[in-house]
């Protein structure tokens, strides 16, 4: 669940002449030395086990033995299954309040830390220390953290509601996976939203303040705009990322209490231990489809916006 | 336990162009692959001649290690190496299952039993030793035709763990009846101790104690999933058999103990039970004898004693909660079956097997075995001896039901009922698509 930096969207190719123009109808064929292995790879590793995986799907496979072909049976079964459905809320629903979550906090740090401010440098490393921790580690301590540390807090500050861990809520539990995902991903984010911003020509803000611009106008009518394909970037790669959430729920709630956060990927890994390995292969075809459509859903919307992934 | 989240492909990263055309780009690209796959083909192959053992208990791997020296003493010029892969689904996918296999005899296991994958080890000289009631539980959850696919290698009993020290002190029977059982509790928490400790956040805890032990002595488990697989997708209130009606006492009885929990159970791991027993701060814990190593961990004078919960008011009902710890197989895919079943053999030699089990708190599953010593497990001696024991169960559930994660819900909400009819609606889909086993 990294959100990788697309340090080749920092360099917008400038008055430089596409690549395409310049060899019209001569292309290098150097190119295809470098594209070639990458898509054997490609296609090796993912392609072929995702038909496979797809073609399964329709069967009663279990991993090994005898099966039969059921066709859409396993998805007919899907559509009808609460505790998947329940999966696919929960899932969509928190991915879609941590990308806002993750996105402001990133966002408004980055511009913090590209003001003139001492220990800028420092603050930034300090910043991104939880990139580099696994996430189930990181889930793990924080679970001592909400189920020992705050309640142990909240009693001796006389704090009454906040004395039961909401690990062991059910309505409040998806807010400690919301957290710890935020705060494992906001470095990423920060530092493409920190490339970002370099790329913004300081005179332009000169020139604004000149005019009057004050710092709220400054960043809603300058910042804001430059850095819209930075924005977009993170965003995609961060929905993408939290569609995929496992290892923070299951070293934080092991999807409960009841099954409150249970996650689809937890549940399409469930198949491969429980015996259901075609069932769950039909669900991570659907969410797989899902998954593409909401990218391209993005991509769509945000079209236009010197955006170039 | 992560899983890689696939990489969505953007851009136009991969597109052929004109000069070089797309059939020779299409043969390049083939050509590649084959190899590539030729390569992967080549290193699985063969396994140099030494005799594969893939044992799943991680914790007694150096034990088993230590057998694996002594066998290849004894039969020179067969080298034996540990598979050490995690899971055994790989292996079967692959195609090439270990030469020997000893695995917990559960229903992941019992899918490949019923499919097949294991060859018959009756006519074993090491079979005819196995107690018939022992290796009738290994066929509770699967058969193929009339095979033997597993030797039951090594039982664990599980029960109530108590602190006989508090018991002592205050004057506590062992419970024998149910409202003997509520009696301790009562008085357990009148004298501020916690009467039984529980760890909502590992799931599997809830349905390994409090599910299967208050239905083990009330239900014959093995009958009723028999009957359920059989009922199959017209399970519900109105079939002969289901959940709501037949674990309906059971579960009245699971909400009751519940009540004398840990106030803070609903957040609280395996290991915080362990250390909470370990520090003689709890009367009782629903557990089986793999805590009893962790709970020596923090205080190896600890008096601990086991007893089989009582769930109803004859004492002649109870029963104690068994698994098949261990069971050896022997898939048929093996190119070594001579070797393979020397190694069964060698390892199921009464000094070594009773060894085996006497070292690590479970019991021997061949006839004329010596009792476990263990004073901690002896209270369940008796039981094992008269084969009064089912197998849990939550066991017979399969993990596609998240029976966890229902159970947390239950005791939270004390709403028992909803839980069984849930777990009817589930079975019911399962049974759609035949996954009940």
């Amino acid at each position: 669940m990294t959100v990788q930096t697309p340090l080749g969207a920092a360099a917008p190719p400038e008055g430089a002449v596409p690549a395409r123009a310049r060899h019209r109808g001569r292309p290098e064929a150097i190119a295809y030395l470098f594209l070639v292995p990458a898509l054997v790879v490609f296609t090796a590793i993912i392609v072929i086990p995702a038909v496979v995986g797809i073609f399964y799907s329709l069967t009663s496979y279990v991993g090994f033995g005898d099966w039969e072909f059921l066709g859409l049976r396993n998805y007919a079964a899907l559509v009808t299954d609460p505790t998947i459905l329940e999966s696919y809320g929960f899932t969509l629903l928190f991915a879609l309040v941590t990308v806002v979550v993750a996105q402001t906090v990133a966002l408004a740090l980055a511009v913090a830390l590209s003001r003139r401010i001492r220990f800028a440098t420092g603050l930034r490393t300090v910043f991104v220390i939880p990139m580099v921790l696994s996430g189930i580690v990181v889930a793990y301590v924080f679970s001592f953290l909400f189920a020992n540390t705050l309640p142990a807090l909240a009693t001796s500050l006389g704090a009454t509601p906040l004395e039961q861990s909401i690990l062991g809520n059910p309505d409040l539990a998806w807010l400690s996976i919301v957290v710890v995902s935020a705060w494992q991903t906001i470095p990423g984010a920060l530092l493409v939203y920190t490339a970002g911003l370099t790329s913004i020509p300081p005179d332009l803000y000169e020139a604004s303040s000149l005019d009057g611009a004050g710092a709220w106008r400054q960043f809603r009518s300058i910042t804001l705009p430059l850095i819209s394909g930075f924005v977009v970037i993170n965003t995609i790669l961060g929905v993408k990322g939290y569609l995929g959430v496992y290892d923070v729920i299951v070293g934080l709630t092991g999807g409960g209490p009841g099954t409150a956060t249970r996650s689809v990927a937890m549940s399409i890994f469930g198949g491969f231990t429980g015996g259901d390995y075609a069932y769950q292969m039909a669900n991570a075809t659907v969410f797989f489809v899902i998954t593409v459509v909401i990218s391209i859903a993005q991509l769509v919307v945000t079209r236009g916006r010197s955006v170039r992934l | 336990m992560t899983i890689e989240s696939k990489e969505t492909p953007v851009g136009p990263a991969a597109r052929p162009g004109p000069s070089v055309s797309r059939r020779s780009f299409l043969a390049g690209s083939a050509g590649a692959l084959a190899l590539a796959l030729a390569g992967c083909g080549a290193g699985t192959s063969g396994g140099g001649g030494a005799l594969r053992f893939y044992l799943q208990k991680q914790e007694v791997i150096a034990y088993f290690g230590d057998l694996l020296r002594r066998f290849e003493s004894e039969n020179r010029g067969i080298r034996v190496v540990h598979d050490s892969t995690t899971a055994i689904a790989p292996q079967f996918v692959r195609g090439e299952p270990a030469d020997v296999g000893c695995f917990n005899g559960n229903l992941e296991l019992a899918r490949y039993v019923g499919r097949g994958q294991f060859r018959d080890l009756s006519g074993l000289p090491s079979a005819a030793r196995v107690r018939g009631d022992i290796s009738a539980l290994a066929d509770q959850y699967a058969t193929y035709e009339d095979r033997t696919s597993l030797l039951p290698y090594s039982l664990a009993a599980a029960g109530v763990i108590y602190n006989r020290r508090i018991f002592a002190d205050l004057g506590l029977p062992v419970p024998e009846t149910w409202t003997q059982f509520v009696d301790v509790c009562t008085a357990l928490r009148d004298a501020g101790i916690t009467p039984v400790y529980a760890t909502d956040r590992d799931t599997w805890t809830l349905w390994q104690g409090l599910f299967d032990y208050s239905v083990g002595s009330l239900v014959d488990t093995a009958d009723f999933f028999a009957r359920m697989k059989e009922v199959g997708t017209d399970v519900g209130p109105d079939a002969p058999v289901s959940f709501e009606r037949d674990f309906a006492v059971p579960m009245e009885r699971a909400r009751t103990i519940a009540g004398f929990f840990n106030p803070d159970h609903a957040v609280r791991s395996y290991a915080d039970g362990n250390l909470a027993f370990g520090r003689g701060e709890v009367g009782m814990y629903l557990q089986g004898p793999w805590a009893l190593g962790q709970i020596a961990l923090v205080d190896e004078t600890l008096e601990v004693g086991t007893f089989a919960l009582p769930v109803s008011e004859d004492p002649a009902d109870r029963q104690a909660r068994v698994n098949v710890d261990l069971a050896l197989y022997i898939p048929e895919r093996t190119g070594r079956v001579d070797d393979a079943e020397r190694l069964v053999e060698f390892l199921m030699q009464p000094e070594v097997l009773d060894a085996y089990n006497r070292d690590n708190l479970a019991y021997s599953t061949t006839t004329d075995a010596p009792p476990q010593q263990d004073e901690r497990l002896a209270g369940l001696q008796d039981y094992v001896d008269r084969a009064a024991f089912y197998q849990g169960a939550g066991t017979f559930i399969p993990t596609s039901i998240p029976l966890g994660n229902y159970l947390q819900a239950a005791i939270r909400t004390g709403d028992f009922d909803s839980m069984l009819r849930q777990l009817d609606a589930d079975w019911r889909r399962l049974a759609t698509r035949d996954a009940t086993a």
